[in-house]
C-alpha cells in the first residue's frame, strides 16, 4: 500500500515539475499538446509501476462440474472454463483440476452436483448405476488404434470352421498390418491404412481337438503394437443317427452310405425289392425291424432321408409317425425328382421346371458359405419355389433353389430336387462332396439338447477383476457343485429362470480355467489385464454414451451463481502509452521546435 | 653432335631401327605371355595374378638374349654398306668428322651425301615387326581357344541336370567330433567323379556309396549310427587310439541318420537320395497316324530326341506288323535299330528312315511302333504308339456292297475308277506307243476327268466348269425381252440376276458338301496332270479322289433296323402280384471298423502343445502321446526329411527338455498340421441350451395353441 502511494505522490511531483517547465518554456506552441503529452507520460510511467486489478464476473453453474476421465483431450479442455475434477489418481497432473478418489463417494458429499460433463473414455458401468439421478454430457474422446470389436465362437466341432471377425480402427498416421496366427503358422492377414478402420473376417479350418489360443497381433512396420489371444476350444464330432429309407437303391444312397460309414455315423439303410419286402443294412448300430416304419422305431433316429416315391407309397400310419418324429425334432430329407408332388410332406415347396436349358453343367452353391463348388455334369430341369417362410439352402448359379428347407414343429423339412452328387466323389473333388453333405445334413440334423451351459461376464474376464460364471442346468431344485481349481463356489439361483444358477469368480491367473459342474468340466479362459484394451476402451465409450442417451432425467433447474474473479490489465498498454507520450515530447522540442 | 647431313642420316637409321626392334620385342613377349598364361591359367589352374608376372619376364628375357641398344654406329654403316650399294662401301665416311677427312674421302663422301637423300629406309625391321603381329594374333587365337575349350567340355558333361547340393545349413555336430568328411562315390553310371563333403546332411545319387571318416578328439568307447530311427550299427575303431571311425553304406532311399557317440546322441541328419530318371522320348517328326496313298514312295522318316540325366545306352524301334484282313489278320513283330552308337550321351537325335517295302508291307498293311530306350542304368522307357498304314488299292477297286449288274452309266461318263484302270493301261504301254499317240490318249483321259469333275460338280451346284465351287460369270441373256410398262417385277428382273442359288439347289449337309468339295479338288489336280501328259503324276490324285468317293458313299448309307419283332401285351391286374412268400429280406449288418488313431492322436497332440506353451508341464499321459507322435514323425521324416527333420529334432527336444522352446512347439505344430491331410467337413450336430422343463412346456404349449 504504501509503496503504491509513495510512486503516487512522487509521479505527481514529477507530473507538476514537467507542466511547469512546459508554461514557462519561451515557445509557446503547441504548449496543449505539450501538457496534454506530459500527463500521459507520467501516469502510464505511474500505472506500469503499479498494477492495475479489476474484477469480473461471470455466470457459472455452481451445480454442474467437470468431470475428466481417462484419455480426456487436455488441449480441448484448457480452453473450458469451470470446475474440473479427475477421477482416480491417473491423471493428477492435469492443471487446475481436483482429483476425485471414487466418484460415488464426492457425490454423496456434494449434493448440490446435479449435471456431470464426462470427458474422455466415460465411466465404467458401477460408476454409471449411481447416476441415475444426474444430468449427464458426454464428450468421448476420439478413439485409440486398435480392434474395437471383435467375435468368434468359444466352441467349435472339429473339422468345422473358425471365423474370427471385427473391426480395426487405425488412429494413426502409420499403415498397419493385423496378422491372425495360430499354432506356429501364419493364417490371414490384413493391412489398415492409416487414419481408416476396416473389418476383417479370418476363418480357418483348426486341426487340433482341444483347447488352444490363437492370436491376433497387429504390427505397424516393424514394432508389434498388440496382440491379442483368441482363445477357443475344439471338440469332438458327436455321430448322429441316420435312416434312409430307398424305393431303390441308386448310385447317390450308396456313396452317401459309404460316406457316412467311413466316418462312423450309426446309419440304417432300407431299400425295396418288392412289394412289402426290403433290403435292410444296418451300419455300426444295432438291427431293428425297419419293415414297419413305427413312432417306435424311428424315434432312435436324428434324420431321415428318403425319396418321394417310398414317402409316397407308405401308409397313413407311417406317414404320421414320420410327421409326429418330425414335429419333435427329427430332420427329414426329401429327394424328389418329379414335377408333382407326391405327398404333403414333399408338396410344402412349389416346384417348377425349365424347359430348355442349354447348361450341361450345373453350377451350384450354398446360401450362407463361401465354398466354391465345381459343377456338376447334370442338366437340371426340376427347381423349388421359395416363398417367405422357407430358407433355401442351395441354389444354382442363376439363384433358382435346389435344395430348400422349412421347419415343423421342433423338426426341420427338407427338400432337395438335386438328383445326384456323387459325380463329385467320381471326379476326385471329394471335399465339394461332404462339404455339400456336410451342411445339408447338420442343417436338418435334429438338435440336441446340451447338458450344462455356461456363460462368463464379462466378454473379457481378466485376472483379479470379478467375473460372473452362469451356468444353466436342466435339474433344477437342487443346487449345483461348481468347482474351479478346488476352489468351491457357491451358486445363486435365479429368481424368475429355476434353472439357472449364478457364481461369482475372482480369478487370479490367467489362461484357461476348468469350472467343473457338477463333475463334468466347462473350460473359460481368463485374459491379461493388458488384452484387448482397444476393445474394452471401445466399449466403455459406448456403454457410457448409451448410458447418457438413456437418461431421461429433465433437465433440473440450475442455480446461477456469481463468481467474481480478480484480473490484472496487461502492462504493456501502459508501456505503450508511456512511449508514444514521451516520444512526441522529444520530437516536439527536437525537431519540430528547432524549425 | 651431329654435324654432317651424312651422319644424321646414319643416326635416324640406328634410332628407327632399335624403335621398330623394341617394338618387335614387346609384341612377341606379349604373346609369347598370352600363351603361356593361358596354359597356366586354364590349364594348370593357377591364379589369374601369373600372367602380370609373365609378361615382364618375357620381356626381359627378349631384351638381354639381343642388347639392340649395344649396337654402334659402325656396326650400322657396315650394314648400310653391304645393304645398299649405293653407297659404295663409304658409309664410315659419313659419321667420321669432316675435318680429319683426306680430300679424297671428303670428294667422296659429299658424293655420297647427295646420294643418301635417295636412298629409301630398309624394309627388312618393319617386315620382321609385321611377323612379330601375326605372331600375336595366333597367340591371341590360341589362349583364348585354350580359354574356351574347357568350358564347352564341361557344359557337355554338366548338362542340364546338374545335381544341387544341399543348401550349407549350420549344423550342431557333437564336441567329441573333431573332424568329419563324408566322401561320396556315385554310382558308375552317372560318370561322376566322387566328392568330399564336411557337411552331414547328404544328397546324393541312389546307389551311391558313402563313406564317412569321423575323428573324434577324445578316445570313444561306441560310436553308433543309426538310420531311420531303425537300423543301428556299431563302428569299428580304424586306430588303436579310437579316434577315426570309418563307416560306408550304399544309399539306396531318402532318410534322415544319427550318430550316437558314448551314448550322446547327436542332432538328425538328412540323407537325400537323388533317383535316375528314365529317358525321356520325344519324337519330333512324323505323325501318330500316317496314311501312304498310292503313288507317294512306301517309305517314311522318323526323327527323335532322345533325352536323359545320366546317358543313353541304346535305343531301337519296336514295329509291328498288321496284315490280312478280318479273321485272317497275322502280326509280326521287327526290332528296327536306329543305325548308330551310343556313347552314353545325354542328348541324342536319332533319324531313320523307314523302308515299308523292305519291312515286307504290303497295300492294306498297317504299322504300329514305338521307340524304346534304355538309360545307363538299365531303366528303359518307351514312347506312344505310332501307326502308319499303306493304303489298299484292290480295296478301292473292289465293288463289294455296290455290285450291280447292269452298267447304267452311259459312254461318256467314265467313272474314276474306270479312269484310274485306263491310266494304268497307258502306262503300261507307254513303251510301245508313239509319243504323239501316247499324249493323245493321255488328253482324252484327261478330258474324261473333266467330265467326271463337271458331274460330281453338278451335285454341288456348279455352274462354271473352270472352278471348284466357285461363284458363276454374269449371265448376258436378259437383253432382247419386251418391255413392259408399269410391271415391277419386269424391271426388278431387269437389274436382279436371278436363278437358283447354288448353295440350296442340293440336299448334301455342309460337312458333306466340304468333302465333295476335296474330290473335286483332286479331280482337278489329275486333270491337270493328264493334259499335261504325266499320267504317272496323275495317278495319286485319281487313287486320293476314289477314296475320298468311297468314303462318301459310306457316309452316305443309313441302317434301318427291321421291327418285325413283336411283344405280348402287359396285363396290368396281374402285375406285383407273384407270390413272394419265397423271397427273405436280406440283412446286412456290419459294425464300424476301428478308427485309426493316428488322426486324432495327432490333434490331441496338437492341444497338448498348446497348453504346454502355456507353461503346463507334460504328463505321464502326454508323454504317451509325444512319444506316438514321434512314431509317426518318423515315418513321415523317413519319407520327407527335408520338411520333418527338424520337427522331429524339435519334438524329440521339447520331450525331454525341461526348459521350453516357444520355437520348437511352433516348427512342430508346423509339421503336425502338415501330417494331418484331407481333413473333409462332417455334419455338424446342432446342439441347444440345455432343456429345461421351461422351454419344453412352452413349446408344447405354442404347439397346442398353435395352427
Amino acid at each position: 500500500m504504501e509503496f503504491k502511494y509513495a510512486v503516487l505522490i512522487l509521479s505527481l511531483l514529477l507530473l507538476i515539475f514537467l507542466l511547469y517547465k512546459e508554461i514557462k518554456r519561451a515557445s509557446k506552441a503547441r504548449l496543449l499538446w505539450r501538457i496534454f503529452a506530459s500527463i500521459i507520460a507520467v501516469s502510464c510511467f505511474a500505472l506500469l509501476i503499479i498494477p492495475v486489478k479489476y474484477k469480473s464476473g461471470f455466470k457459472n453453474n455452481a451445480n454442474e462440474i467437470i468431470l475428466l476421465t481417462k484419455g480426456a483431450d487436455l488441449d480441448e479442455l484448457a480452453k473450458i472454463r469451470g470446475a474440473k475434477y479427475v477421477l482416480g489418481a491417473s491423471n493428477a497432473k492435469v492443471n487446475n483440476a481436483v482429483p476425485i478418489p471414487d466418484l460415488s463417494y464426492f457425490l454423496a458429499n456434494h449434493k448440490d452436483v446435479r449435471k456431470l460433463n464426462i470427458y474422455g473414455e466415460g465411466l465404467s458401468k458401477h460408476e454409471l448405476r449411481n447416476l441415475h439421478e444426474y444430468e449427464l454430457n458426454f464428450h468421448p474422446s476420439e478413439g485409440i488404434t486398435g480392434i474395437i470389436s471383435a467375435s468368434w465362437p468359444a466352441q467349435i466341432k472339429s473339422t468345422q470352421q473358425l471365423l474370427v471377425q471385427g473391426i480395426y480402427q487405425n488412429k494413426s498416421e502409420e499403415k498397419v498390418k493385423l496378422l491372425f496366427k495360430g499354432m506356429g503358422s501364419s493364417i490371414d492377414s490384413i493391412s489398415v491404412e492409416g487414419k481408416s478402420s476396416k473389418s476383417f473376417s479370418f476363418s480357418t479350418q483348426p486341426k487340433q481337438i482341444g483347447k488352444a489360443v490363437y492370436n491376433l497381433i497387429s504390427f505397424d512396420g516393424k514394432d508389434t503394437l498388440a496382440k491379442e489371444p483368441v482363445p477357443f476350444l475344439v471338440d469332438e464330432q458327436l455321430p448322429f443317427k441316420v435312416l434312409i429309407l430307398a424305393s431303390f437303391p441308386d448310385f447317390e444312397y450308396k456313396f452317401l452310405k459309404k460316406w457316412l460309414y467311413d466316418n462312423h455315423y450309426p446309419l440304417a439303410f432300407r431299400s425295396q425289392i418288392s412289394k412289402d419286402k426290403y433290403s435292410s443294412e444296418f451300419l455300426a448300430m444295432d438291427s431293428i425291424n425297419l419293415n414297419k416304419i413305427s413312432t417306435n422305431s424311428i424315434k432312435k433316429f436324428d434324420i431321415l432321408i428318403i425319396d418321394e416315391e417310398e414317402l409316397a407309397a407308405m401308409n397313413a400310419g407311417e406317414r404320421s409317425a414320420i410327421d409326429a418324429a418330425v414335429t419333435g425334432g427329427m430332420g427329414l430329407f426329401i429327394r424328389v425328382s418329379s414335377l408333382k408332388a407326391l405327398t404333403p410332406a414333399s408338396s410344402k415347396f412349389g416346384r417348377f421346371e425349365v424347359s430348355n436349358t442349354k447348361e450341361k453343367e450345373l453350377k451350384v452353391m450354398l446360401k450362407d458359405e463361401k465354398h466354391k463348388f465345381s459343377s456338376l455334369p447334370l442338366e437340371q430341369k426340376l427347381f423349388l419355389r421359395s416363398t417367405q417362410n422357407d430358407l433355401p439352402l442351395l441354389t444354382d448359379g442363376g439363384g433358382k433353389v435346389l435344395v430348400n428347407s422349412t421347419i415343423k414343429g421342433a423338426g426341420k423339412v427338407l427338400v432337395s430336387s438335386l438328383p445326384s452328387t456323387f459325380n463329385w466323389l467320381l471326379t476326385g473333388k471329394k471335399n465339394d462332396f461332404t462339404t455339400y453333405w456336410s451342411t445339408i445334413l447338420s442343417a436338418a440334423v435334429k438338435k440336441r439338447n446340451e447338458n450344462q451351459s455356461l456363460k462368463i461376464l464379462p466378454q473379457f474376464p481378466v485376472v483379479n477383476e470379478k467375473a460372473r460364471l452362469i451356468v444353466d442346468i436342466p435339474t433344477s431344485g437342487k443346487i449345483p457343485s461348481l468347482n474351479i481349481d478346488s476352489i468351491r463356489l457357491t451358486p445363486l439361483q435365479n429368481i424368475e429362470l429355476p434353472f439357472e444358477w449364478e457364481a461369482v469368480f475372482y480369478p487370479t491367473k490367467n489362461g484357461w480355467h476348468n469350472l467343473v459342474v457338477n463333475q463334468s468340466a466347462e473350460p473359460f479362459f481368463i485374459y491379461q489385464k493388458t488384452d484387448w484394451q482397444a476393445l474394452k476402451i471401445q466399449q466403455k465409450i459406448l456403454a457410457t454414451r448409451q448410458f447418457v442417451a438413456k437418461a431421461k432425467i429433465k433437465e433440473s433447474k440450475i442455480k446461477q451463481s456469481a463468481v467474481n474473479v480478480e484480473e490484472e490489465l496487461s502492462i504493456w498498454w501502459f508501456f505503450v502509452g508511456f512511449l508514444l507520450a514521451s516520444a512526441f515530447l522529444w520530437f516536439e522540442a527536437r525537431i519540430l521546435d528547432a524549425k | 653432335m651431329i654435324k654432317t647431313e651424312g651422319q644424321k642420316w646414319i643416326y635416324d637409321l640406328r634410332m628407327k631401327w632399335i624403335w621398330l626392334h623394341l617394338v618387335r620385342l614387346f609384341v612377341i613377349s606379349l604373346a609369347v605371355a598370352l600363351l603361356l598364361s593361358a596354359v597356366l591359367i586354364y590349364v594348370l589352374h593357377m591364379p589369374p595374378l601369373v600372367c602380370c608376372i609373365i609378361l615382364p619376364l618375357a620381356l626381359i628375357i627378349a631384351l638381354l638374349r639381343k642388347p639392340i641398344w649395344k649396337t654402334s654406329q659402325q656396326e650400322f654403316c657396315r650394314y648400310a654398306n653391304n645393304k645398299y650399294p649405293e653407297l659404295e662401301e663409304s658409309a664410315d665416311l659419313l659419321i667420321q668428322n669432316p675435318d680429319s677427312l683426306s680430300l679424297l674421302e671428303q670428294l667422296q663422301r659429299s658424293k655420297i651425301e647427295k646420294r643418301i637423300t635417295e636412298i629409301s629406309s630398309p624394309q627388312e625391321p618393319v617386315k620382321k615387326l609385321y611377323a612379330g603381329l601375326a605372331l600375336l594374333a595366333t597367340a591371341l587365337i590360341i589362349s583364348f581357344a585354350i580359354a574356351k575349350i574347357p568350358k564347352i567340355k564341361e557344359n557337355n558333361k554338366s548338362g542340364s541336370h546338374a545335381l544341387r547340393p544341399l543348401p550349407a545349413i549350420k549344423e550342431n555336430t557333437l564336441p567329441e567330433i573333431s573332424d568329419f568328411s563324408a566322401t561320396i562315390i556315385p554310382p558308375a553310371y552317372t560318370g561322376k567323379p566322387e566328392r568330399k563333403q564336411k557337411q552331414f546332411s547328404i544328397k546324393a545319387e541312389t546307389g551311391a556309396k558313402i563313406n564317412w571318416k569321423i575323428e573324434t578328439n577324445i578316445a570313444v568307447e561306441r560310436l553308433k549310427i543309426t538310420f531311420n530311427d531303425k537300423e543301428s550299427v556299431s563302428l569299428k575303431a580304424s586306430n588303436k587310439e579310437r579316434t577315426t571311425w570309418l563307416f560306408s553304406k550304399t544309399l539306396d532311399k531318402t532318410g534322415f541318420y544319427q550318430l550316437e557317440i558314448d551314448g550322446k546322441k547327436s542332432d538328425l541328419y538328412q540323407l537325400e537320395a537323388v533317383a535316375d530318371l528314365p529317358v525321356i522320348i520325344k519324337i519330333t517328326r512324323s505323325k501318330q497316324h500316317t496314311t501312304i496313298d498310292v503313288g507317294q514312295p512306301q517309305k517314311f522318316n522318323l526323327n527323335t530326341v532322345l533325352t536323359d540325366d545320366y546317358g543313353v545306352n541304346d535305343a531301337f524301334i519296336s514295329a509291328t506288323m498288321a496284315s490280312g484282313k478280318g479273321e485272317g489278320v497275322s502280326f509280326t513283330e521287327k526290332k528296327l535299330s536306329f543305325n548308330t552308337r551310343f556313347n552314353n550321351e545325354k542328348n541324342k537325335v536319332l533319324n531313320r528312315e523307314i523302308d515299308l517295302k523292305s519291312l515286307g508291307m504290303k497295300p492294306g498293311d498297317e504299322l504300329y511302333f514305338f521307340v524304346k530306350a534304355m538309360d545307363n542304368h538299365g531303366q528303359s522307357s518307351r514312347s506312344d504308339v505310332y501307326f502308319v498304314s499303306i493304303v489298299d488299292t484292290t480295296e478301292l477297286m473292289s465293288m463289294a456292297g455296290m455290285t450291280n449288274g447292269v452298267n447304267l452309266v452311259p459312254e461318256y461318263f467314265r467313272s474314276q475308277r474306270q479312269i484310274i484302270i485306263d491310266t494304268e493301261k497307258l502306262l503300261k504301254a507307254q513303251s510301245s506307243l508313239a509319243a504323239d499317240a501316247f499324249k493323245n490318249r493321255s488328253n482324252e483321259l484327261g478330258i474324261d476327268q473333266k467330265l467326271l469333275r463337271l458331274r460330281y460338280g453338278q451335285f454341288l451346284g456348279e455352274e462354271n466348269e473352270t472352278e471348284i465351287g466357285g461363284d458363276h460369270d454374269d449371265h448376258a441373256e436378259h437383253s432382247g425381252e419386251e418391255e413392259k410398262f408399269g410391271d415391277v417385277t419386269a424391271i426388278m428382273d431387269k437389274y436382279a440376276h436371278k436363278h437358283d442359288i447354288a448353295e440350296d439347289a442340293t440336299f448334301f449337309e455342309p460337312e458333306m458338301k466340304a468333302q465333295l468339295k476335296a474330290v473335286l479338288t483332286e479331280m482337278w489336280n489329275s486333270e491337270l496332270r493328264l493334259r499335261t501328259y504325266k499320267p504317272q503324276e496323275a495317278l495319286p490324285y485319281e487313287y486320293k479322289a476314289l477314296r475320298m468317293l468311297k468314303d462318301l458313299q459310306q457316309k452316305s448309307r443309313a441302317y434301318v433296323a427291321k421291327t418285325t419283332v413283336k411283344t405280348a401285351s402287359l396285363k396290368p391286374e396281374k402285375r406285383l402280384s407273384g407270390e413272394l412268400d419265397k423271397i427273405t429280406q436280406p440283412v446286412q449288418n456290419m459294425s464300424a471298423a476301428q478308427k485309426d488313431q493316428r488322426t486324432t492322436n495327432l490333434k490331441t497332440t496338437l492341444a497338448l502343445l498348446e497348453s504346454r506353451k502355456a507353461g503346463k508341464k507334460f504328463s505321464e499321459g502326454d508323454r504317451y502321446l509325444l512319444s506316438e507322435t514321434e512314431k509317426y514323425m518318423i515315418g513321415a521324416a523317413a519319407d520327407n526329411p527335408a520338411t520333418y527333420l527338424n520337427a522331429l529334432t524339435s519334438l524329440r527336444r521339447l520331450s525331454l527338455n525341461k526348459i521350453l522352446h516357444q520355437k520348437d512347439i511352433d516348427v512342430v505344430q508346423q509339421a503336425i498340421q502338415k501330417m494331418i491331410k484331407g481333413d473333409s467337413p462332417k455334419p455338424q450336430i446342432q446342439t441347444s441350451l440345455p432343456a429345461a422343463t421351461l422351454y419344453q412346456n412352452y413349446f408344447n404349449n405354442l404347439n397346442k395353441t398353435g395352427r
